[in-house]
């Protein structure tokens, strides 16, 4: 088993990585902000101030916004796409062939990744705050906040475990990128990266409930928020819990059974 | 002639992107269902809003419906005819593009339609679909408006045309970005709803310096009845200028061109 120092290394290889490519890297961001920029402006119209959609008043829905995007970068940017390359094109042998633990260093590459995005997310916010003085709701509630801190680290870990499992999809089939396509756009929505997900009606968001998705950006948004009772809190966090160790087996289950099928095509 | 000579060379490029497209069906239709998916979320959203407040920024329902419709019909059509602009870094890199300066057909006629996308054929005809059910919610819409709304839509495929262009001369000028076209597309994501709706300077930024208002909003306001002639000439105006701009920077572009890959 490797030592920690590898996989630190692996997560740092991430970082220069990105600064081999910088103008890429910068194209990457822009286009981070110009989205987030889009979902501020057009929530300023849909909520002026002193008016409230589903118990949202501008306040709370624009640190909803702006504070997602921090949230984003950190638990959405991940590394874990190019593992559906790696087997199609039979790269996966090489890292068979090292003393790593395959899933473990791509962990440790999303960290560098999350790093990266984290770093020059939190100058994009500084200039929304800025240039735009968005009324930004602060959390004083050491539970909420606590629960806040805890509901990204699992929502760290359920986001990488469904796009490994995705990237799964290469031992099965070579048409990796046509799941993925459709996961990104049911993640986009269902996370709560446009909107809070309370505003839907009520049975839709009672099946959400059910779903890994709503555990990324909304419900770490909504603790921070304090919006939401401790209990839904508790509830909320045990859910997260229950999907974050349930993707973990699903993912090892079929890292065992890809690796039989895996044939090393393309090598 | 020269015309039907490009128009039989699209439908042969076309045939053979569309069969690779089609080697997989399940990718194919995953693909499509997608589209529609994403787009079928936005609408939900739009109503979903509406189902608590009455108008936004003065807009009804379905007039607000309609900006989203107009949004998507410029936006797909430039991604169902101009696709091989997303793949044109790739033959910079590689070095097929001097193959293609090779051939005898305009490099830049192929670099723009050589792989037109089916997927989004589908998603035009499901479109144009929405539109007419759209027009019939929005009422009161004369030939004239219609008309107007058409060549409107032409001068933004211009648009969007001219700005591929753009990209794939940053393709030729510095291979470093390939964010490029994602980058417009990104941007064209605030014409989702009419550029009113946003503060100034960005309301002024992105109606004049990146068109987006000329292109998804004004065709859209035309349909709604709201408009004026000044805005309309200028809108023609702008496209014909940006296209100019698209096509010298592309002769310029292909003298920088070093074909260091090959």
């Amino acid at each position: 088993m490797a030592s920690f120092r590898a996989y630190y290394l692996a997560a740092r290889n991430t970082w220069d990585e990105t600064l081999t490519y910088r103008l890429n890297f910068a194209v990457w961001r822009l286009r981070v902000f110009l989205s987030l920029i889009s979902t501020y402006f057009l929530w300023l119209v849909l909520l002026p101030k002193g008016e409230n959609i589903a118990g949202y008043n501008q306040s709370s829905m624009l640190t909803y916004i702006v504070g997602g995007g921090i949230v984003y970068s950190i638990v959405l940017s991940t590394r874990v796409a190019a593992v559906s390359d790696d087997i199609v094109q039979g790269n996966l042998s090489n890292y068979l062939l090292r003393p790593v633990n395959y899933i473990v260093y791509y962990f440790f590459k999303d960290f560098g990744d999350k790093g990266m995005n984290l770093f020059f997310s939190f100058f994009e916010i500084s200039l929304i705050f800025i240039l735009l003085r968005p009324p930004f709701y602060i959390q004083t509630n050491l539970l909420f906040i606590f629960g806040f801190f805890l509901s990204i680290i699992l929502a760290i870990v359920i986001n990488f475990y469904l796009n490994m499992l995705l990237s799964f999809v290469g031992f099965f089939s070579s048409e990796a990128w046509a799941p993925r396509f459709i996961f990104f756009i049911i993640l986009g929505f269902f996370s709560g990266t446009i909107f809070p997900l309370d505003i839907l009606p009520s049975q839709i968001y009672s099946f959400l409930k059910l779903l890994p998705f709503l555990y990324l950006i909304y419900f770490p948004m909504k603790i921070y928020l304090g919006q939401i009772h401790m209990q839904e809190v508790f509830s909320g966090l045990l859910i997260s819990l229950i999907w974050s160790v349930g993707l973990y087996f699903i993912t090892n289950f079929l890292w065992n059974k890809g690796l039989h099928l895996y044939s090393a095509q393309g090598r | 002639m020269k015309i039907k000579k490009y128009i039989k060379i699209w439908l042969r490029y076309t045939a053979g992107t569309s069969q690779i497209a089609f080697e997989s069906r399940t990718g194919a239709a995953i693909f499509i269902i997608g589209k529609i998916l994403r787009f079928v979320f936005f609408l939900l959203f739009i109503v979903v809003i509406f189902s608590k407040t009455k108008t936004v920024a003065g807009y009804s329902l379905w007039q607000m419906i309609f900006f989203f419709l107009t949004f998507n019909l410029v936006d797909t059509l430039p991604q169902f005819l101009l696709r091989d602009v997303y793949r044109f870094r790739g033959q910079i890199i590689n070095g097929y593009f001097d193959h293609t300066l090779l051939k005898p057909v305009s490099p830049l006629f192929k670099s723009l339609f050589g792989g037109s996308d089916i997927f989004d054929f589908f998603i035009m005809i499901f479109l144009i679909v929405m539109l007419i059910i759209g027009v019939e919610h929005l009422g009161g819409v004369s030939s004239l408006n219609i008309f107007l709304y058409i060549l409107l839509i032409i001068n933004a495929f211009i648009i969007a045309l001219s700005f591929h262009i753009f990209v794939l001369c940053l393709g030729i000028l510095t291979t470093e970005v390939d964010n490029a076209i994602m980058l417009y597309r990104d941007l064209t994501q605030m014409g989702r709803f009419p550029v009113d709706i946003y503060r100034e300077p960005l309301k002024s930024i992105i109606t004049f310096v990146i068109p987006i208002g000329i292109m998804m909003t004004i065709p859209a306001k035309v349909m709604l009845g709201v408009f004026n002639i000044q805005i309309i000439i200028v809108s023609f105006g702008i496209g014909i200028l940006i296209f100019m701009l698209s096509v010298l920077l592309w002769r310029y572009s292909l003298t920088k061109y070093s074909s260091a890959s090959s």
